[in-house]
């Protein structure tokens, strides 16, 4: 598979994952609609329009305070900051994005904010420190085609969607314990309208964020593909995703909002959860499998992970 | 009733997808025209840097009045420098004059030792970066660009409305990564 038919592919997947948002929200309102009067459905759909909206503006500033990053400039980290201006350059950015760095020992990286002209890349102290500047290239790369490809936006929007829905099943579940009795008048088909309505309040989030594990998954390869195609590089990028590989330190201030983000799942104690569930809760593909698809791409192979001594290739 | 309604289907079809097709060339036109742009301004970056080395140079190797000659002209060529392939051979001169340049200072320790020099050199290194990360920008853009003017049906539109292959940005002499390689 060449690099565009991937990104094509890439892109077809990302089309499927938003209409499968699009029938989720649909088939969850419906349910509402029918099971509860309309004014119940109107009630939590206002509260979830104006909460997805106030979310949307604040999301960049929201993740980078959830995250702890703060904006450093060309004086502080001029290393950083040139590789960052040649990434942005050879991925055509018209905006080198702003530079945001996290306090922490663990290596990882994300890019965030809503559109190219207003977006930032933050990179952890740690991984400044630990990595060359080609496996540096590769990371800052990757994050930038995050930007170039509107992924960001997109993940922005997902997680934007994926609380809407969560807000609103949890406000449908309230109504329906807290208020349900007083609906008598909806006569027989009520208690069957209640049940569906409980089982979508409780279906809809986990839906939501199976989609969302997913969108962010595939926005992986697609972002590792992108990485390549501006640097040139497989190689380099390789080596920073093995360098990610063998790192085992945990990332501190990180929550299960913004786990998606990172150039490398930061969340490291749920190993159990991924065998039992063929990683279907993970927001990351495994690093083995997008090592192996640079490799594949740039005809090399990386020396095998600690087990084996290192080798010159 | 129903052989008009297809045809009708099909004029629109025809219609929006050379629609399609025209604004996508226009797109990646513009995008080379922004690629070259990207480049021409870190050309002239790297060009406006020559004045101070030459000047920094000058003070211990005075006498290497034909290489300091031979940089003043590269800058003005790359000044002048008109479309892609303009810009391509003064960069390929540019680049091998500032190698020698810095295989000249490379006998003058005390040049190389000197925070200014040492300073111009950090500049040129990262200009030089700039410039190859542009390249690469733009000669990605130029491929899509000129395979979207090649392929069928596309090729047609193309034909129609004069779109015309662009050339990459290609520097024929090594000695443009000559300095990158001395500044190790």
């Amino acid at each position: 598979m060449t690099l565009q038919q991937q990104i094509r592919a890439n892109r077809v997947r990302t089309t499927f994952v938003l209409f499968g948002f699009a029938i989720l929200v649909g088939i969850f309102t419906a349910a509402v609609y029918f099971a509860f009067q309309p004014g119940v459905a109107g009630f939590i759909g206002i509260i979830a329009i104006v909460y997805g909206i106030v979310s949307w503006f604040a999301a960049g500033a929201m993740i980078a305070a959830a995250s702890g990053a703060h904006k450093v400039t060309k004086e502080q980290q001029p290393e950083l900051y040139r590789a960052l201006e040649n990434v942005g350059i050879a991925a055509g950015l018209a905006k080198t994005p702003d530079l945001y760095m996290i306090d922490d020992p663990s290596p990882n990286a994300f890019a965030a904010g809503r559109d190219p002209d207003h977006a930032y890349v933050a990179v952890t102290t740690g991984l400044a420190k630990m990595m060359d500047k080609r496996e540096l290239e590769g990371v800052l790369a990757h994050e930038v085609s995050h930007i170039r490809n509107r992924d960001v936006r997109l993940m922005s929007l997902a997680a934007v969607l994926v609380g809407v829905i969560a807000l609103a099943s949890d406000l449908l579940m309230r109504i329906t314990i807290f208020g349900g009795g007083s609906d008598e008048r909806e006569g027989g088909l009520g208690a069957v309208g209640v049940i569906v309505g409980l089982v979508a309040a409780v279906l809809a989030p986990v839906g939501a964020t199976l989609l969302q594990m997913s969108l962010s998954r595939r926005r992986e390869y697609l972002a590792d593909a992108s990485a390549v195609e501006i640097t040139g590089d497989a190689e380099g990028l390789a080596m920073a995703l093995a360098a990610l590989r063998d790192d085992t330190q945990p990332l501190h201030t990180v929550t299960r909002a913004t786990a998606h983000l990172y150039i490398e799942s930061p969340l490291r104690d749920h190993k159990g959860l991924r065998s039992s569930l063929g990683g279907m809760f993970d927001t990351h593909p495994p690093l083995e499998d997008r090592i192996a698809v640079l490799e594949k791409m740039g005809g090399f192979t990386l020396p095998a992970p600690a087990s084996q001594p290192a080798t010159a290739q | 009733m129903i052989v008009v309604i297809v045809i009708i289907v099909l004029v629109v079809l025809v219609l929006g997808w050379l629609m399609y097709t025209y604004n996508r060339l226009v797109r990646l036109r513009n995008e080379t025209d922004q690629g070259f742009s990207g480049i021409d301004i870190q050309l002239k970056r790297r060009a406006d840097l020559i004045p101070n080395l030459v000047e920094s140079v000058k003070a211990y190797a005075a006498h290497e009045s034909g290489l300091f000659e031979e940089l003043a002209q590269a800058r003005a060529s790359t000044l002048s420098a008109q479309g892609v392939a303009g810009a391509a051979d003064a960069a390929g001169k540019t680049g091998a004059a500032l190698g020698r340049l810095f295989a000249v200072a490379e006998a003058y320790p005390q040049l190389r030792a000197s925070e200014n020099f040492k300073r111009l050199q950090d500049e040129l290194t990262d200009t030089e970066d700039k410039i190859a990360a542009a390249r690469r920008y733009y000669n990605t853009v130029v491929q899509a660009y000129n395979t979207g003017q090649q392929t069928f049906p596309a090729s047609v539109v193309a034909g129609t409305f004069g779109f015309s292959p662009r050339e990459f940005f290609r520097i024929d002499d090594d000695g443009d990564r000559a300095p990158v390689a001395v500044s190790v």
